[in-house]
């Protein structure tokens, strides 16, 4: 008789830390998704920005179809050729000037999962549009304890102007939830453990709960009524504001359900070190947080993730991979041979850590038998085609994973030029089960990624 | 001529234009003398030559029906649209009538003139300020001075975005979900570590599979441990603490003879037998009473039985688990109670006091510090209720206690500064209440709550009296709490906490290196707040002969004669160094990876100096770039400005960044570049001439002092209210500027003219 036990059990069994993967047998899908939800091996989402176009010389295959010879960026994820699509000629509309002039690269990061064309503003009055994520999220996101995830790697800027006449806020968030609320993203490894999996560690020893860390529901409950009341007497600007706050403590309160259940339960908390922190090193803060990504879809404690290498127009070096001029920098090469060769270097540079993602996802097998690279689609790309052109069309999009078996992948896929990326976005949120006609500047939704060809 | 005076109004000088124009005696009932005949005799002709083709007469957008200065306002919100276009290059478009970039910039003064200076007269809109979450540094020092309790975590929260560079601007501070997550898990330890309470039990927890017990190798069969004949498995695990433990094991039997299967659990000191009567997999428990350190529990089956061919008595182990509960006693001697504890909890319950009396004293008094204001009845009543409700579920005082702080340390009131004295849009500017105005003074100079003694004021009602005020402030610039000011607002102004990611090719600047890169922050802040608090001029910061240096800083700027870590003033007498300009962390963050970038130094000194930030560069920049270049960095930069479409500006910016030339990308000095004498030479488009640092630095603390004056006024405005200037805030800052120039423009009097202002002082509405 098969006896279903807890991964924590088999894994102190060991008395060694073993890392992912896990056999199907203790995935704990069945205890952290939401009651009454029977399907074990969920399709997931997730969307990875990198900054500052592409080196499209080194991007964009010459061949479409399924025999496309590998160009020396996409050569970093070569391995998994069979479980990716390169789509080229999708357009973002919405990052254009339209008459706002500079900045395309604040806009280009706010427009890139929304589709909307951002109000130029260095503060008053922000306006975007809610992105694709977060649309999902707010329909299907209800089914993991948490709606969706975002992830990045760089906090948001420090001093300055962002990008001229944009506030930071466009520069730093590509996830938004309300047309004035960008959604901040974590950029600490350890805490997005903590947060995933309550702080629990696998040690056999830990401290009950006190008194005080008793009373999340009434406490939030109390400033929920103190907000209420204050609402009434405030104007309209100040309103919007505490709006967002009222949104936030719901939020966290309906979650809190959900943690509660985990505490209750050995079962979820992965054997996984705790992250201690962000590490100096980029190539181990990245790998962290890719596996956190990993971790946070295997436990199906969310289905929709964002995650930003950078935040818009970075002009990090790359002392990595022996380039020591700045990214912004470099992608302004005016033809320059040994800028063109540093951008293609810092391309590269992230198609690895993707590469890396990758090989993650390819690694969990769940529960169908599939891996959750099959289970997912992943969208890799930018929302400036040619860096040093600023173009927002034709843009460097990759489709990576099965989508659980609605994706025919291994292919390069070019479509007309101009083709809006929101069709791709509506697409995948209706693969979601989330409903909708339009998202964005969508006019359809794509074609051909299902087609066998 | 006409080329010289376009050229003068172009960038730099584009200030001083909306300065003097911008406040207008007349009053707006009068008309415009003066706008009227610039509307008429100068932008007429413009907009006819340049708009009216498609935004003439009933087009969906015209510009053509305004028929005076009055009519035009009343449309103000259209204008302020075109002129954004016209200021962005954006309009007219590609294909319409060329406009020179000269003539653009003076189109858009022109334009920004009628439609938008205001008339100071007829007391303009002191803007409104969306209500603003304190962001992180401010979360921080709050709580610090709240309950005593520094909260270094704080510091991993969401970073708060940056809005007119400065991360202090309502409109941009959000409050996501993640956030809001962690402003509890704060509350929670925030307030376990203010005030005492007795620790919470340990609990221990260990769970192995079977076949993974010790001596279980012989019987495994994958995971199970399948006990066909009399046999022991042991369970090993070292226990924290000394107690009752429950283990509990997963089992089946196969059953036969005449009874069920038997499994004996040892512990060494007690023995018992447990039965496993069923076939099919069930769990059993016992209690064990186990001492601490290193522990053996066995479990034998002991009954086997076996007829060949006919009966077989087998016992299947699956897993085993032993949990307990740390049984805690109360302490002998009482802990050492943390000052924050003697201070929060100033009263306990006694004969006299009721614990909801003494909770109501506590959370009264915390709650109306938190909130900046007294706490009213009805919210003290509430968390009375709300610690009543702790206690009843058997909570100690103190817990419930901890607890309704969090619902303070969470509240809106707490998060937010919340300033009820606003009004709706259109109505008169309303002055806040005393209590909103200490908490703006307060976190304007101390990026922290208001003290006792300025709630005090407050309360008496004493911050109209200008000159209390103002000793107030005095004292508050003197106490080393203002050094938040100057690492949030001069750090963010003067961008040094750029300074953290720039990274500078360490193989071509050996000498730099993070700890040189913190020494040059510490000596541009310890350089601010030196003027500052020495009241010394403004432009001080610009034309300093000292700066404060240790011995390796001073070693890196090549300077002899400092000695050890401490810093300490420094004459620059007889070194190029002085001022801000000359400042390493300043160079650095100016420059390139690799090399220095003269277009970026000299538009950090349009944008933080002058405050006339150049329009942002023109499109189809790379057609140009794609002309290879050639020569010294001075000659390919002189290559690009041939282009019409560029001069206009970079003839502002490249001069400005060149007579810094003498500086390297990391800040030292260098007579010589590329196998070069390093040319630091400059001339404006106006035909002011200066080489190398010594006269720029003349230059921006002399003839433009003013400018520079203005500028800082507007920064530090946009800090102090927290939210972006508007063309309504013109007049507040001429009088500002007036105001610090009639008290020698000395230091402290520029931060007394903010807190004075209208915009501070007030709160008006959204346009």
């Amino acid at each position: 008789m098969p006896e279903t036990i807890s991964r924590r059990t088999m894994l102190r069994g060991l008395g060694t830390s073993v890392a992912l993967p896990m056999l199907n047998v203790m995935s704990p899908t069945r205890l952290l998704a939401a009651a009454g939800s029977n399907d074990a091996s969920p399709l997931r989402m997730a969307f990875l920005y990198v900054p500052n176009g592409m080196h499209m010389a080194d991007w964009t295959p010459v061949d479409t179809g399924k025999a496309y010879a590998m160009t020396s960026t996409l050569q970093g994820i070569a391995k998994y050729r069979e479980s990716f699509n390169v789509l080229t000629g999708l357009t973002l509309d919405g990052a254009r000037a339209h008459g706002d002039g500079g900045g395309d690269h604040a806009r280009s990061v706010a427009a890139f999962l929304t589709g909307a064309h951002p109000r130029k503003t260095n503060g008053a009055d922000i306006q975007n549009d809610v992105s694709i994520d977060q649309v999902t999220a707010e329909q299907v996101g209800r089914a993991t304890r948490f709606a969706s995830l975002e992830l990045g790697l760089e906090a948001s800027a420090q001093a300055g102007n962002c990008d001229s006449g944009y506030s930071c806020a466009y520069a730093s968030n590509m996830s938004w939830r309300g047309s004035a609320n960008p959604v901040a993203k974590e950029i600490d490894p350890g805490a997005v453990f903590d947060r995933l999996f309550g702080g629990q560690t696998t040690k056999e020893a830990r401290r009950a709960k006190t008194t005080r860390e008793k009373y999340h529901k009434s406490v939030l409950d109390f400033v929920l009524e103190d907000a209420k009341k204050l609402h009434k007497t405030l104007p309209a600007v100040d309103r919007r504001k505490l709006d967002e706050y009222l949104y936030s403590v719901r939020d966290v309160e309906s979650r809190l359900v959900g943690v509660d259940r985990l505490q209750l339960t050995e079962e979820g908390v992965p054997d996984f070190p705790r992250p201690a922190g962000v590490p100096q090193e980029l190539t181990k803060h990245a790998e962290l947080m890719l596996d956190m990504m990993t971790l946070a879809m295997q436990t199906d404690s969310t289905r929709i993730l964002s995650f930003m290498f950078t935040n818009a127009g970075s002009n990090r070096s790359y002392p990595e991979v022996g380039v020591s001029e700045g990214h912004h920098e470099s992608s302004h090469h005016g033809k320059s041979e040994h800028k063109q060769q540093n951008i293609a270097k810092i391309n590269r540079f992230h198609m690895d850590r993707f590469a890396y993602f990758l090989s993650r996802l390819h690694q969990v097998r769940e529960s169908n038998g599939k891996t959750l690279l099959d289970n997912s689609m992943i969208v890799y790309g930018s929302g400036i085609s040619d860096g040093d052109r600023h173009n927002h069309d034709d843009l460097p999009i990759i489709l990576a994973g099965g989508g659980a078996g609605r994706i025919q992948s291994g292919r390069h896929i070019r479509y007309e030029n101009g083709t809006p990326l929101c069709n791709l976005y509506l697409w995948m949120m209706r693969q979601m089960g989330a409903e909708g006609d339009r998202f964005g500047d969508s006019t359809s939704e794509i074609d051909r990624l299902g087609e066998v060809s | 001529m006409q080329r010289t005076i376009y050229l003068l109004m172009a960038c730099v000088f584009a200030g001083h234009l909306s300065t003097a124009g911008g406040r207008l005696q007349a009053a707006e009932n009068n008309g415009h003398p003066q706008l009227e005949a610039i509307y008429r005799e100068k932008l007429i002709p413009l907009l006819r030559t340049y708009c009216w083709d498609c935004h003439g007469d009933d087009e969906e957008v015209t510009l053509s029906d305004a028929n005076s200065v009055t009519d035009l306002r009343s449309n103000r919100e259209v204008w302020v649209r075109a002129l954004a276009q016209i200021r962005n290059g954006t309009m007219p478009p590609a294909d319409g009538p060329e406009l020179d970039p000269e003539l653009r910039i003076q189109f858009g003064e022109m334009l920004s003139e009628v439609a938008t200076s205001v008339d100071c007269v007829q007391d303009p809109n002191a803007g409104k300020v969306a209500m603003r979450r304190l962001n992180r540094f401010e979360y921080r020092n709050t709580v610090r001075d709240l309950t005593g309790v520094d909260y270094q975590a704080a510091g991993g929260f969401p970073g708060d975005d940056v809005g007119y560079g400065f991360d202090n601007i309502g409109d941009v501070l959000s409050l996501p979900p993640l956030l809001m997550e962690k402003y509890l898990d704060a509350a929670i330890a925030i307030t376990g570590e203010a005030i005492y309470t007795p620790p919470a039990p340990l609990l221990f927890e260990i769970e192995k599979q079977a076949a993974q017990l010790d001596g279980a190798s012989r019987f495994a069969r994958g995971s199970t441990a399948a006990l066909s004949s009399r046999g022991t498995v042991s369970l090993k695990t070292n226990l924290p603490f000394a107690g009752r433990f429950k283990l509990t094991f997963r089992a089946r039997g196969d059953q036969a003879g005449d009874e069920p299967v038997k499994v004996e659990v040892s512990s060494g000191r007690d023995t018992k037998v447990m039965e496993v009567p069923s076939s099919d997999p069930q769990e059993y428990s016992i209690w064990l009473r186990l001492g601490r350190g290193e522990r053996t529990i066995d479990l034998s089956f002991i009954n086997d039985y076996y007829v060949q061919g006919k009966a077989d008595r087998n016992l299947y182990l699956f897993s085993v688990k032993l949990e307990g509960e740390q049984q805690l006693t109360a302490p002998q001697i009482s802990p050492d109670l943390p000052k924050s504890h003697r201070r929060l909890i100033f009263v306990t319950p006694d004969e006299t006091t009721t614990a909801d009396d003494a909770t109501s004293v506590i959370l009264s008094r915390f709650a109306s510090r938190a909130f900046r204001r007294p706490a009213t009845e009805s919210e003290t009543r509430r968390l009375v209720q709300l610690a009543a409700k702790v206690r009843e579920d058997g909570g100690t005082f103190e817990a419930a206690i901890q607890v309704a702080m969090q619902a303070v340390l969470i509240s809106p009131h707490f998060l937010f500064k919340v300033e009820r004295s606003s009004v709706e849009v259109g109505g008169k500017s309303k002055a806040l209440n005393q209590y909103e105005l200490a908490t703006r003074i307060a976190y304007f100079l101390w990026s922290s709550m208001p003290d006792d003694e300025l709630l005090l004021m407050a309360h008496e009602g004493v911050l109209n009296d200008e000159k209390r005020l103002l000793a107030k402030v005095g004292r508050m610039i003197q106490d080393p709490r203002s050094n938040q000011f100057v690492e949030h607002f001069a750090g963010q102004w003067l961008q040094l906490r750029n300074l953290a990611t720039v990274e500078p090719d360490s193989s071509l600047f050996k000498d730099y290196n993070a700890e040189i890169s913190d020494l040059m922050r510490r000596e541009t802040m310890t350089f601010f707040a030196g003027v500052m608090r020495a009241n010394l001029p403004v432009v001080t910061l610009l034309n300093a002969d000292f700066t404060y240096l240790n011995e390796s800083l001073a070693d890196y700027y090549g300077m002899d004669g400092v000695r050890g870590d401490q810093f300490r003033k420094v004459s620059l007498v007889g070194t190029p160094r002085g001022g801000l300009l000359t400042h390493g962390s300043i160079l650095t963050v100016t420059s390139n990876p690799t090399r220095t970038s003269p277009v970026k130094r000299g538009k950090w000194i349009l944008d933080n100096l002058l405050n006339t930030p150049p329009p942002p560069a023109p499109p189809n920049i790379p057609e140009l770039e794609k002309k290879q270049a050639s020569g010294t960095l001075r000659e390919k930069m002189e290559q690009h400005r041939q282009n019409p479409a560029c001069s206009a500006c970079h003839q502002m910016m490249d001069p400005l960044g060149f007579a810094l030339e003498n500086f390297d990308a990391v800040g030292r000095w260098r007579e010589r570049e590329g196998g070069h004498d390093v040319d630091a030479s400059g001339e404006l488009p106006d035909g002011t001439q200066f080489h190398g640092v010594e006269e720029l630095r003349a230059l921006l603390s002399g003839r433009r002092g003013n400018d520079f004056v203005r500028c800082l006024a507007e920064k530090m405005l946009i800090y102090a209210t927290g939210r972006g200037t508007e063309y309504y805030d013109q007049c507040a800052l001429d009088e500002l500027v007036e105001f610090v120039a009639k008290n020698e423009n000395r230091f402290a009097y520029l931060i007394a003219g903010v807190i004075l202002s209208d915009p501070f002082q007030k709160q008006g509405h959204r346009e």
